[in-house]
């Protein structure tokens, strides 16, 4: 009698459990993120979640995709290339994710996205902006701008704004950001036909640039090119200004961030930058996004966290035709299929797809295809330029 | 039984050949160690080969073999050229030399940009490496390393760790082990570093920095170098210790830091130390008076 009712205990246990683990998996959307959690690059794998879980909670909040709710399976890439390869195969082979989000830097990407490729399975970076990375193959795509399509407009805008009609360049030579940078440039100038009166170098953990600034100063350029990271770019402008060069500085990626205000005080006036996302468009999409962040984590968002939401955002807008039937591999291709077609407005602004091409001309993956925010710094504050 | 096998070789392969390459690259340094040489030379010897085997296969399209061959032979070039005036000196001031060395060829091949991609290294390397490819460099590698122990080279080599004017002056030619133990070491690094160019589709100049110098240091050192178990030993453990803590999250590094120096402190001469075992589980036969 006894010995039954443990049966019978167990069966229903058993029973509950099945249904419970059953309606679980047909009522999520597993979502991988390969983030930079540690090491290097953490402070932007940092921005990036939260822009991710930020949007999944509005998501999953407003009813999720078709009724099915989307699970973010978060991984650390650590931003070392063995440990990239090693969390992409376990997100596709043991997660089985129905996509990949990530990872955080370019050189990350060329040694995992192949691994997706080849597995045919989606995966789409919010902040690989060097070059070739979505000549990789066709289920590679990326709403990170490049710095070739960011750096053109920022001359461009910054050139009307100040009448320019010579510029110096001036770039560090030994980082990967702020030499592609430089490479992006050079081409930019020379599509502009701008004539360059000289060109500098420096390297990472300099603190003296006069030299090369006073250098620059006597080539009578009307404007420096600067690609650098805020370590250097901040005491750059300083120097600058305190040896009476006092034109404006055109910038880079690297320098298009709110440091600049605290790191060269009373110096920081008259950079330009270009960027995807700036805290002081004022769109609806972007109010929303900025409030919605800044109560969630209590402080405010960057480019990398804007980034980071619009995708997930983007992907929603795809996974909604995709027919969710069990079959992983199936529900991959047709998320491939449907995501080149989404056009999306969020806080980066409007947004499509553009399609890459490889090495051979053949087409490829696919890059963003959306105008920059061009905006000058005055006082504490990015004033946008229109 | 066998779908779940090869799942787990999917999701697993690539943690399991790095085992290969950390295996080499831990006994490469345990050469010049066991010569009782502090080279910190390795990362950057693991670089020439990485480079040099890929732009072999990239540029010139030379068969996979002649690669290996090349990416071994041109860090045994470079070691024998900068080991002239260096292995002159002696303990830290070594370490100092070989670091600057390391150095310079991280920033030649930043700066050599048409040969070597720059800062940005060279991505879509073809992926040749087999399992078995790296399963024989490590077999054959301990093999060699093994045979050499017992031989007149590996007695050569211990007496001038035990101390170096004694064994110049019993008729060992000092120079000339010293020459060869370096020697060797770097073609084993030049031959982990192929391997793994090979392996993970793209290399670039940050990887072989004074980073991974360190790393492969401390790979030798934490599992020991009183013989060959140690550094394979060693570098098992540390190439599986971050994925295995990680469902530790944020605190992984935190643990990881931990582990190793509760492992300093009460193994210091490494985890495989038989020594100590003996001193630890033999106390009851009186193995020790």
């Amino acid at each position: 009698m006894r010995q039954n009712f443990l049966k019978s205990a167990l069966l229903a246990f058993a029973a509950t459990a099945a249904f419970s683990g059953a309606a679980a998996a047909a009522g999520t959307i597993k979502v991988g993120v390969a983030a930079a959690l540690t090491g290097g690059a953490a402070q932007y794998g940092a921005a990036i979640r939260n822009g991710f879980e930020l949007a999944a909670s509005e998501i999953n909040a407003g009813g999720g995709i078709n009724g099915n709710k989307i699970e973010l399976v978060v991984a650390d890439e650590q931003s070392k290339k063995e440990e990239v390869i090693n969390v992409f195969k376990r997100l596709i082979f043991q997660d089985k994710v129905i996509m990949i989000f990530g990872p955080t830097l370019s050189n990350s990407a060329q040694a995992s996205n192949p691994v997706a490729q080849a597995a045919k399975t989606v995966v789409f970076g919010t902040s690989n902006t060097a070059d070739g990375i979505t000549a990789i193959g066709d289920y590679v795509f990326r709403n990170s701008v490049t710095e070739a399509d960011v750096l053109p407009e920022t001359i461009r805008v910054a050139v009307k704004n100040s009448g320019i009609k010579k510029v110096a360049v001036f770039y560090g030579n030994d980082d990967v950001f702020t030499k592609s940078g430089y490479d992006n440039f050079k081409k930019a100038l020379e599509d502009l036909k701008m004539p360059v009166t000289t060109t500098e170098t420096f390297a990472k953990g300099d603190v003296d640039f006069k030299a090369q600034l006073t250098k620059i100063k006597a080539s009578g350029a009307d404007a420096v090119v600067l690609s650098a990271l805020i370590a250097e770019g901040a005491p750059i402008m300083v120097q600058a200004r305190q040896i009476g060069l006092n034109v404006p500085f055109i910038g880079g990626n690297g320098m298009n961030s709110v440091k600049i205000f605290d790191l060269a005080k009373g110096a920081s006036d008259n950079l330009y930058v270009g960027s995807p996302w700036s805290a002081s468009n004022a769109t609806p999409e972007n109010t929303k996004f900025i409030k919605a962040y800044t109560a969630k984590y209590g402080n405010a968002p960057d480019q990398f966290a804007a980034q980071a939401y619009d995708a997930l955002h983007i992907a929603a807008q795809a996974l909604k035709n995709v027919k969710m039937t069990g079959d992983i591999g199936a529900e991959r291709a047709a998320l491939r299929n449907a995501l080149p077609d989404v056009k999306w407005t969020g806080a980066t602004g409007a947004f499509q797809f553009r399609r890459a091409h490889d090495k051979a001309g053949k087409p490829a993956g696919f890059d963003a295809q959306q105008t920059p925010i061009v905006s000058v710094t005055k006082g504490s504050v990015f004033v946008i330029i229109k | 039984m066998m779908e779940a096998l090869s799942t787990f070789w999917v999701i697993h392969s690539n943690l399991i050949l790095s085992l290969g390459t950390n295996a080499l690259l831990a006994l490469s340094i345990w050469l010049t160690l066991s010569c009782g040489m502090l080279a910190m030379a390795n990362a950057a010897f693991m670089g020439i080969g990485a480079y040099t085997s890929a732009i072999l296969t990239m540029q010139f399209g030379w068969p996979f073999p002649a690669v290996i061959l090349a990416g071994m032979l041109a860090p045994m070039l470079a070691a024998l050229i900068i080991g002239l005036p260096t292995l002159r000196l002696s303990g830290v001031y070594l370490a100092m030399a070989t670091l600057a060395f390391g150095e310079v060829v991280r920033i030649v091949i930043i700066n050599t940009e048409l040969l070597t991609g720059g800062i940005g290294g060279i991505a879509g390397i073809p992926t040749s490496t087999e399992w078995w490819h790296m399963l024989l460099a490590v077999v054959c590698a301990l093999f060699v390393l093994w045979r050499m122990r017992r031989s007149k080279v590996g007695r050569a080599f211990e007496a001038i760790r035990e101390d170096e004017t004694a064994a110049g002056l019993m008729g060992i030619n000092v120079g000339a082990n010293k020459m060869l133990a370096f020697i060797l070491g770097a073609a084993l690094a030049g031959l982990a570093g192929t391997l793994n160019a090979h392996l993970t589709f793209m290399i670039d100049p940050k990887e072989f920095g004074f980073d991974r110098g360190v790393e492969i240091l401390t790979m030798a050192i934490f599992g020991g170098i009183g013989s060959l178990v140690g550094p394979v030993l060693g570098s098992a453990i540390f190439t599986l210790l971050p994925t295995v803590l990680s469902p530790l999250a944020d605190f992984r590094l935190m643990v990881n830091g931990v582990v190793l120096v509760l492992i300093v402190l009460f193994l210091p001469n490494g985890i495989w130390d038989p020594a100590r075992f003996k001193q630890w589980f033999g106390r009851k036969q009186g193995a020790r008076t």
